[in-house]
């Protein structure tokens, strides 16, 4: 078996052009696969760790999913807010643990900036059953304190007690810069939309907001007495986190909301709404892994075809073979064990291009897209596509293989 | 009745092509002594290296017996066959001797590798190439490079010559090896062809179109002749 193996890989080194085209297509072919599958899967366990913490999102009544997007990753705008005598009326439900407000529509930078209350700090929760951590600081405790994500501090370089002024809008021109907040506290890493967050609280836009209306500050106001914030209750917030006491309730309480008659509110379940989502998405998904396993495929085919063409050329290597003693399933079996060289190398270089790759990309698709990305070697999946690509090329080459060592025994020398 | 004193013997022997119904090989009784050196005859497509391929087992014929030193290898079962040849018979060509993309001293010990270096050990035929090839004036960094392709048309013969004595076989087979050759050097191939032969004890049996060396052979025979066409 030795020498078989030495003669395939010597035979091999001795047609280095094709094997080594052979090779690359088949290793880009699988890289390809791989990382679409990781790509996949990644994004799929990402945008689910998001959606964890609580039971119900309560919102104004819009898209389902729209509320899902905006309330939980800060995507898009929520079209209309939330009274907050619901938000209190709708607490006193004692079927609900707890609930955790938010309110949006303010920026800094590129970064959304979320009015919560501290309970947030504690309940939030993503992946799995992980908590909120500070790398630095501490949660909100005076007015003009907030809390940043890690992105935040890392991408404008912000430290404890840094001051930073919040935009009206989003991309919007117009600062509430006579209200100067302070870092006090800088979140850990959590790979979730927490990252890119400015986190105050829920007062203290209360008070930046109060000259404004509609989006635009009132000329003449005079400016408020920064000593003066009595009247601070929110009276609108964009959404609401809510937790159930028994999980059978969650439909129940859902089906109230959704009546709720004093206003248009309605509760989606975030983990359903997420898969109804999903669902959309994974056609594109599921459309990328076909075409890369058709890629895959046409790849297998081409190394059929040099392992083809190259038998006529090979005719006077194989009848030298049996003449100093290979019997026909000796030429078969070297030409199997050709194709499985390939076929080895090709998915040992896969697997170093895709680690490679993965090291230099996923925290550039980290930082830039939000899509965090764990990085780990090969799963059972991935071992056991590696396997049946090892398969797939035996099955393949058993058809030239087959020829080979028949030719040798029906043209003789 | 087999003789001891042949070392191929052919009876009764009926072959043909599948495809090519035109071609026939029948040979009714045809035998070698051993030790003799033997010469057959023929034109191109008069089915020479057909009869080669048959007599080494690569082939197997319609009917007949072949006895190779008393062994009919027609009854062996495909796997013996391969054994069988590589241990008995070496082969040479005129042309592609050679795996090219291996050394020559592997070229030279690939029959041994088939037979797993029977009764002796991987010294033993390492040495034993060294040895040949001093004697047939190849030097020793020429018998280990690393590739056969920059041989000389001449090493490689040489070359070839030792693989096919490597393994001590009974029979060697030689298909037209001089035909590429000058008629100095053809000459000079088929002495050392001898020489070796007459020191390894073997049996020889060349088939060739060329008739300018019949007088160097103890036997001569014209495969038209031997080939009872039907």
């Amino acid at each position: 078996m030795r020498v078989l193996t030495n003669l395939a890989v010597k035979s091999l080194l001795s047609r280095k052009v094709s094997v080594i085209l052979t090779v690359v297509s088949l290793t880009l072919s699988i890289s390809l696969y791989l990382t679409i599958d990781t790509l996949r899967l990644g994004a799929k366990k990402s945008f689910f760790g998001n959606v964890k913490t609580g039971d119900l999102i309560l919102g104004s009544r819009s898209g389902e999913i729209q509320l899902l997007l905006y309330s939980l990753f800060q995507i898009g705008n929520p079209t209309n807010n939330i009274s907050w005598d619901s938000y209190k009326k709708i607490s006193k439900n004692t079927d609900i643990e707890w609930m955790v407000p938010i309110s949006l529509g303010d920026s800094h930078k590129q970064f959304r900036v979320m009015g919560t209350s501290k309970a947030y700090f504690e309940r939030y929760e993503y992946r799995n059953e992980k908590k909120l951590a500070f790398q630095n600081g501490n949660v909100f405790n005076d007015l003009f304190d907030v809390v940043i994500g890690s992105d935040v501090a890392k991408k404008l370089n912000y430290n404890l007690n840094d001051n930073i002024v919040i935009a009206h809008g989003i991309s919007s021109q117009s600062l509430h810069d006579e209200f100067p907040f302070k870092v006090k506290g800088i979140l850990k890493k959590t790979g979730t939309s927490v990252d890119r967050l400015v986190l105050v609280s829920l007062k203290a836009l209360e008070v930046i907001h109060k000259d404004w209306k509609a989006g635009i500050k009132i000329p003449n106001a005079k400016k408020s007495n920064n000593n003066n914030y009595n009247d601070l209750e929110p009276k609108e917030i964009t959404a609401a986190i809510i937790k159930i006491k028994s999980p059978i309730k969650i439909f129940q309480i859902q089906r109230q909301i959704n009546k709720y008659e004093f206003e248009p509110l309605q509760a989606i379940i975030p983990g359903i709404s997420l898969s109804k989502l999903w669902q959309i998405v994974s056609v594109t998904e599921n459309i990328m892994l076909l075409i890369s396993a058709m890629v895959i495929i046409s790849s297998f085919i081409g190394m059929t075809a040099i392992l083809y063409s190259t038998l006529n050329g090979r005719r006077k290597e194989m009848a030298l073979l049996r003449i100093v003693g290979a019997s026909p399933y000796t030429i078969f079996t070297l030409m199997i064990t050709e194709a499985l060289i390939i076929a080895i190398s090709s998915i040992f270089i896969s697997i170093f291009l895709i680690q490679f790759l993965a090291l230099i990309f996923f925290p550039i698709l980290d930082q830039n897209y939000g899509l965090y990305l764990e990085n780990k070697f090969l799963s059972v999946k991935d071992l056991l596509f590696l396997l049946s690509v090892l398969f797939l090329s035996v099955i393949v080459s058993i058809f030239p293989s087959l020829k080979a060592s028949k030719d040798s025994i029906n043209e003789g020398i | 009745m087999s003789s001891s004193n042949n070392t191929l013997e052919i009876k009764n022997l009926f072959f043909e092509w599948k495809e090519k119904k035109k071609f026939h090989l029948n040979l009714k009784a045809f035998s070698l002594k051993k030790r003799k050196r033997v010469l057959i005859l023929g034109e191109s497509g008069s089915g020479k290296s057909t009869l080669l391929n048959i007599i080494s087992g690569i082939i197997k014929p319609c009917s007949g017996v072949i006895n190779i030193n008393q062994t009919n290898i027609t009854t062996l079962p495909p796997k013996k066959i391969d054994y069988f040849r590589a241990s008995n018979i070496g082969v040479i060509f005129q042309q592609f001797n050679l795996l090219e993309y291996i050394s020559p001293i592997n070229n030279i010990l690939l029959p041994c590798y088939f037979t797993g270096f029977k009764k002796k050990n991987y010294k033993f035929f390492h040495q034993k190439a060294f040895h040949l090839a001093d004697k047939l004036g190849i030097k020793k960094n020429i018998l280990t490079q690393n590739k056969s392709k920059e041989l000389s048309v001449g090493q490689k013969q040489r070359i070839a010559i030792i693989r096919a004595i490597i393994n001590t076989p009974k029979l060697i087979l030689a298909d037209e090896p001089t035909s590429a050759l000058d008629n100095k050097n053809k000459i000079k191939f088929i002495e050392l062809l001898f020489e070796v032969c007459e020191q390894e004890k073997t049996t020889l049996l060349m088939v060739s179109h060329d008739t300018s060396i019949t007088k160097h052979f103890d036997d001569n025979y014209l495969l038209e002749s031997i080939n009872k066409s039907l």
